[in-house]
């Protein structure tokens, strides 16, 4: 076991890698998330790896589909607009299932947007950004110690599923210090990649398309393709609640905002507020148990996001009208504090009624 | 610190704690002297740097040299030309925060003919709980590069060994350990600890044999 380390989150997320066996990253810089393409640039060649500086977001995540297809672990990494720019080879990569993972370490959106921090990609991680009816599992880490559990989570359901899988923080996440510790996790047997181009000899042919001219056999790639999502919605949730036992009003937050929102609901509690939190982890499967056990007994739900309201629906869907949900959103940049969270709380729960 | 010089160079591996130290020394320095700059020279991070906390630096008459407004969070290698009025202008002592490893320090090299002829001591900022510098021959290979691409001379080590608010004694005291090793190896003093000033109590015992400066964290998060 080695001792704690102290680094930030790009770092953690990159060295998370290496120890999730990935050898391989094809990545073009963009801020906030620099930091981890530095890093890799100099650690993947120390464990055999190799770091390409693709020219582009485009050819980084074509790289990615070249690399999958032999068999190897791969990620890319990029932030916000960079990640639109992959959107056709996600796409790709889902459609002729191959497993892995990006990185999106979120920054201020649309267009250009800006340099700090935001979750306005929820949508595009969540609802499929590229084209076709896919689903990509998306995981959300708070704290840089979760980014490492998170990281294999990431890698061994990108294989086992055959899936690209998405690791999603913001950029505060990225640029922020912990102190993290690195612990040997028994790598999981997900048996040998038997689908790999590794060359024939002599026997079948292997190819990794995703094109199917026949609309009768598209729709019954469709329909696999379904199966698994179906599969890996049975299996693959993720979430973390904290004090929404007794709760009447539970803040919904994923990612550092979640962090910000404890303080919050501390408050609250100090002042006789029942208040809790449910954090989704896997934001696509999204959580219906933490809503399904609370939405019959609490007065109200506040979605808290750094975008103008994307994971909300997500809450209203599993809510399902039994108990009002509010929101509360800062974007471009701009981070909720807990008192602005504490307000809104106060305010739903009546406020000076 | 009987060794003072005008112009102090806070150099170190990238997320070594460099920022912090700055914004501290700079604090100190205004209670004696009344002409105080720090120049912000981070052209490597995109968060958690000095300009951040300019208000509170204007507050206590310290010249904040970075970006300023839009600039400020432009994500571009920015670096002021007023740093070159405070270099020359001997009634100002003056810090500069760089920023980390080789490539944050490339900034600083454009000031190498301004500073070779000044009063000045360069820093090296060593917090062993880093990656790649938590060994006397880490430290020396950063070093290297650095002094490689600034043209300038490290003059002394800082141990500033921590790991955020999980700080132990132990870990300070065995940080001091690998930095003595370093300037050993190096032929550099240490030339003092910094340490939070949560962890004074603990840190006592150290205190009462090696030189320590305790410092106040500004780079905080928004749930702390």
């Amino acid at each position: 076991m080695m001792a704690k380390v102290l680094m930030k989150g790009n770092e953690v997320i990159a060295e998370a890698a290496v120890h999730a066996g990935c050898r391989y990253l094809f990545s073009y810089p963009i801020t906030p998330q620099s930091e981890l393409v530095a890093y890799m640039a100099k650690r993947l060649p120390e464990v055999g790896g190799l770091f390409l500086q693709a020219e582009s977001e485009i050819a980084a995540i074509n790289m990615v589909y070249g690399a999958s297809s032999a068999g190897a672990r791969v990620m890319t990494s990029s932030s916000s607009p960079g990640i639109s720019l992959k959107q056709e080879g996600i796409s790709y990569l889902a459609g002729s299932e191959l497993p892995a993972v990006i990185v999106n370490v979120m920054r201020g959106g649309p267009g250009l947007g800006g340099i700090q921090p935001g979750q306005a990609d929820y949508f595009q991680a969540t609802k499929g950004g590229g084209h076709g009816d896919y689903h990509a599992p998306v995981l959300a880490p708070a704290t840089l110690q979760e980014i490492v559990d998170l990281m294999q989570d990431a890698f061994d359901i990108a294989d086992r599923y055959r899936t690209p899988v998405y690791l999603l923080g913001d950029g505060m996440l990225g640029q922020m210090m912990e102190p993290v510790e690195f612990k040997e996790r028994a790598q999981m047997d997900l048996g040998p990649k038997d689908w790999a181009t590794t060359a024939t000899r002599g026997d079948e042919r292997k190819v990794t398309n995703s094109l199917f001219l026949d609309p009768q056999e598209l729709e019954e790639h469709n329909h696999r393709l379904q199966a698994k999502y179906k599969s890996i919605m049975e299996n693959e949730v993720r979430y973390d609640t904290y004090l929404t036992d007794d709760a009447d009003y539970i803040v919904v937050a994923f990612g550092t905002v979640s962090r910000i929102a404890r303080n919050a609901i501390k408050k609250a509690r100090d002042n006789g507020l029942k208040a809790g939190l449910i954090r989704p982890v896997s934001l696509w499967p999204f959580p219906e148990k933490p809503f399904i056990d609370t939405r019959d007994k609490v007065k109200a739900y506040l979605t808290v996001e750094m975008n103008a309201g994307q994971m909300v629906e997500d809450v209203r869907l599993q809510v399902e009208g039994r108990s009002p949900v509010y929101f509360y959103g800062r974007t471009g940049g701009m981070i909720p504090n807990s008192d602005e969270i504490y307000a809104q709380i106060f305010a739903i729960a009546g406020g000076d009624e | 610190m009987a060794d003072d010089p005008r112009i102090k160079i806070i150099i170190g591996h990238f997320g070594s704690g460099k920022t912090e130290i700055s914004i501290n020394l700079s604090l100190f320095v205004k209670e004696q002297h009344a002409k105080v700059a720090l120049s912000d020279l981070d052209v490597i991070n995109p968060y958690f740097r000095s300009r951040e906390v300019r208000s509170h630096l204007e507050k206590f008459g310290i010249e904040l040299i970075a970006p300023q407004g839009k600039i400020a969070t432009a994500d571009l290698p920015y670096v002021s030309g007023e740093l070159n009025r405070v270099i020359i202008d001997s009634e100002y002592k003056v810090i500069i925060d760089v920023g980390g490893d080789k490539d944050g320090a490339v900034a600083l090299g454009q000031f190498y003919n301004q500073l070779k002829n000044q009063d000045y001591q360069m820093y090296f900022v060593v917090n062993t709980k880093r990656p790649y510098v938590s060994t006397a021959e880490g430290i020396k290979e950063t070093i290297k590069q650095i002094e490689l691409v600034t043209r300038l001379k490290t003059s002394a080590l800082i141990n500033n060994t921590n790991l955020g608010m999980e700080t132990t004694a132990d870990d300070v005291i065995r940080g001091f350990e690998i930095t003595s090793e370093a300037s050993r190896l190096l032929n550099l003093p240490v030339l003092y600890t910094t340490v939070s000033s949560h962890l004074q109590e603990e840190t006592k015992a150290f205190a009462s044999i090696h030189d320590v400066i305790y410092i106040e964290r500004f780079m905080k998060l928004p749930w702390e």
